[in-house]
């Protein structure tokens, strides 16, 4: 059952001096697919990341890749050498060239593609003799970009790969990971906060909100549950409450009721008119919607 | 490759700390013959303590051995190896850039990042300690004096093995905090005090082998608590930096 | 020919693109025999998730609108529907033109036309509803 997920989280836990990271995330990836991590800034988006590649150990919880247990060290060394993983671009070294960054990096990965490498060079037109510190940002996103898929892993961790880059560079990242993921039958797991880019690329969502991930699965299939049942009255809305599960929200606006449900609309529309509406809209829900709704309420 | 990387770090202080101390061996030698031709010009009596020092000073000067010792391995050499010790032990281990992070998400062991790091270092460091040192004996003939080779090792030997516990120190230090002032302001700061309180501590007194300068005896104790310290030090470092979060 | 599909509306993404080649057909622009974009080359240009590019290709296929020639590619298959959609088409375009005509001179705006459109489409229970 392990080697199913190629990452799978349960009950992770993660206290820092002033915080609490992550409160109880559960998460499971599956081999093969494109899977994203989306929550408001400060969620615990970044710190799940590290727990994955062992740069933080978990309070509590296991988190796996590949089965191993990240928070073991020598576990954890073993799923860096199977994972491609590009974080924020600062972290590169500086002083470094790209030519010599990518010496350096290739150095620690047997599985090195140098084809890749060539192709990527040219592609992104990164000047091999620069020193990194004099590459703009979204050149050394695309070089980070670069070290992550050269080194021939099965796994892609990506830490909002396309942050901060304007939208003509934000679609030719999301675009080599595309041809990637098919080419080289790359698993991806990235965290974004742009959710158009999501629905766009992604097969699978979890939304992690204040440390606990609130909504998770295939988007295809949030989308076909998800939806917004509209009533209008003839006075004012009826102060109803729904017992049908799924309900998400009830909002009462004058003449309005609106009702999000999180299980398709039917057991909705069956309470529905008993209250006798003058109207019912169903209406469908994007992922911003189900996003927007999963981080607003209070706990 | 690591081992590149570590070398990159650390090359400049390496180079400018071998290069201050080879002008500060050359200099000492060459200046010698003056310092003889001065020797009569010390009054006898007066001055108080400083006046004490100083005449103290003048009389380890008469042979080349003594000034060699007391102008330059229980001074210069000490300060410049102590300083540089501290300098080169300062990694940037923890940095939010210059590819510190970057380095943890490799598939490296942390163990293995601390254990490159720090040897590079203590091989720079032993190096700065001997090289200066062995260079008196080479420079001695040029101003008709002599002086053992023996000697310069032992001096260079017991310099590396306290320099060594200072070395570690700011290497602890880095492996605590992550800018890049603190470890070396901390450490200096506690070579000071201890420069300070030589008479009850003898740091400085062992790093010099003066035991060895006066009476020809090794000064064991000191060179194994200082070994002890220094390696208790870096195991403390490798195992701060293992359970660290980044 | 097939463009991006808007990934922020509540229609899930397969099934926009399904739509864009069942209107393709239906209009003619993809005729019988014609082949479709591999899975792969459309997944990168429309920079999409290749198994949802798969998934609206497997669901064509069972509604037979294209079949998968293994090794081959998509292709459109033979529908004869294609030639009396294309007139029921255009009376159902100067029919919709007339509606809209019409609710508009009632005052009513675009946006609400729009929604009533839409949800007399999602509305479940009724023949030929919600599809999915």
């Amino acid at each position: 059952m392990a080697e199913d997920w190629i990452i799978e989280a349960a009950d992770v836990r993660k206290t820092y001096a002033d915080a609490d990271a992550l409160r109880g995330l559960d998460l499971c990836v599956p081999r093969g697919s494109i899977a994203a991590l989306v929550g408001r800034n400060g969620a615990g988006k970044t710190t799940l990341i590290k727990i994955l590649m062992g740069m933080a150990r978990p309070t509590a919880g296991l988190a796996r890749v590949f089965g191993l247990d990240a928070a073991s060290p020598p576990e954890s060394v073993e799923i860096r050498r199977r994972i491609g993983f590009a974080s924020e671009e600062k972290d590169l070294d500086g002083s470094m060239t790209v030519e010599g960054m990518i010496r350096f990096t290739a150095a620690f990965f047997p599985r090195w593609r140098p084809d890749l490498q060539q192709r990527f060079l040219r592609k992104f037109e990164l000047p091999p003799r620069r020193r990194v510190k004099a590459l703009s940002r979204g050149m050394r996103t695309k070089l980070a970009l670069l070290l992550a898929l050269c080194r021939g892993a099965e796994l892609l961790i990506l830490d909002e790969p396309t942050a901060g880059l304007d939208p003509a560079m934000a679609d030719e990242v999301l675009q080599t990971i595309v041809a990637h993921v098919m080419d080289e039958e790359t698993t991806v797991f990235f965290s974004s906060n742009q959710i158009a880019e999501v629905e766009q690329i992604a097969d699978r969502v979890t939304i992690i909100d204040r440390g606990r991930a609130v909504v998770a699965g295939a988007i295809d299939e949030l989308r076909e549950r998800y939806c917004r049942i509209q009533m209008v009255f003839e006075d004012a809305a009826p102060a109803a409450a729904f017992r049908a599960p799924g309900v998400e929200r009830v909002q009462r606006d004058g003449r309005v009721l609106t009702v999000l449900s999180s299980r398709g609309s039917a057991a909705v529309l069956e309470e529905a008119r008993d209250l006798r509406p003058l109207s019912t809209e169903v209406r469908p829900v994007n992922l911003k919607e189900i996003f927007l709704e999963s981080v607003a309420g209070e706990d | 490759m690591l081992w590149y990387k570590s070398w990159l770090e650390t090359r400049w202080r390496f180079l400018i700390g071998l290069g201050l101390l080879i002008c500060s061996a050359w200099v000492m030698v060459f200046t010698y013959p003056q310092v003889l031709k001065l020797m009569p010009m010390i009054s006898r009596d007066g001055g108080g303590e400083l006046g004490q020092r100083i005449r103290e000073a003048a009389e380890l000067a008469r042979t080349f051995r003594g000034f060699v010792w007391s102008d330059w391995f229980h001074r210069n050499h000490s300060q410049l190896a102590t300083l540089f010790a501290i300098l080169l032990g300062t990694a940037s281990l923890l940095r939010p850039s210059g590819g510190a992070l970057y380095l943890l998400s490799l598939p490296v062991s942390r163990q293995r990042l601390v254990a490159v790091r720090a040897t590079t270092g203590l091989a720079e460091l032993l190096v700065l300690a001997l090289l200066p040192a062995l260079l008196i004996p080479i420079l001695a003939p040029a101003i008709e004096q002599t002086y053992g080779a023996g000697a310069a090792l032992v001096h260079g030997v017991c310099l590396f093995v306290v320099a060594a516990v200072f070395y570690n120190f700011a290497f602890l230090l880095s492996t605590i905090f992550s800018d890049p002032w603190r470890p070396p302001l901390i450490a200096g700061a506690a070579a000071i005090a201890l420069s300070l309180t030589d008479r009850f501590i003898p740091f400085f007194r062992v790093m010099s082998a003066e035991s060895y300068f006066r009476r020809g005896a090794l000064p064991w104790g000191g060179l194994l608590a200082a070994g002890a310290i220094a390696a208790a030090l870096y195991y403390a470092a490798a195992a701060n930096l293992a359970r660290r979060d980044v | 020919m097939l463009f991006r599909p808007n990934s922020s509306s509540g229609v899930p993404i397969y099934l926009q693109l399904m739509e864009q080649v069942k209107h393709a057909v239906e209009t003619g622009a993809l005729r019988e025999g014609d082949q479709l974009p591999g899975i792969r080359p459309l997944a990168e240009e429309l920079v999409m998730n290749p198994n949802t590019v798969a998934k609206a290709y497997r669901e064509l296929e069972h509604e037979g609108v294209i079949e998968l020639r293994h090794g081959a590619g998509a292709f459109v298959t033979r529908n004869a529907r294609a030639g009396k959609l294309a007139d029921a088409l255009r009376a159902a375009q100067t029919a919709v033109a007339s509606t809209v005509e019409r609710l508009r001179s009632r005052g009513i705006s675009d946006e609400e036309i729009r929604r009533l459109v839409e949800a007399e489409l999602a509305a479940p229970n009724r023949k030929g509803g919600r599809r999915g």
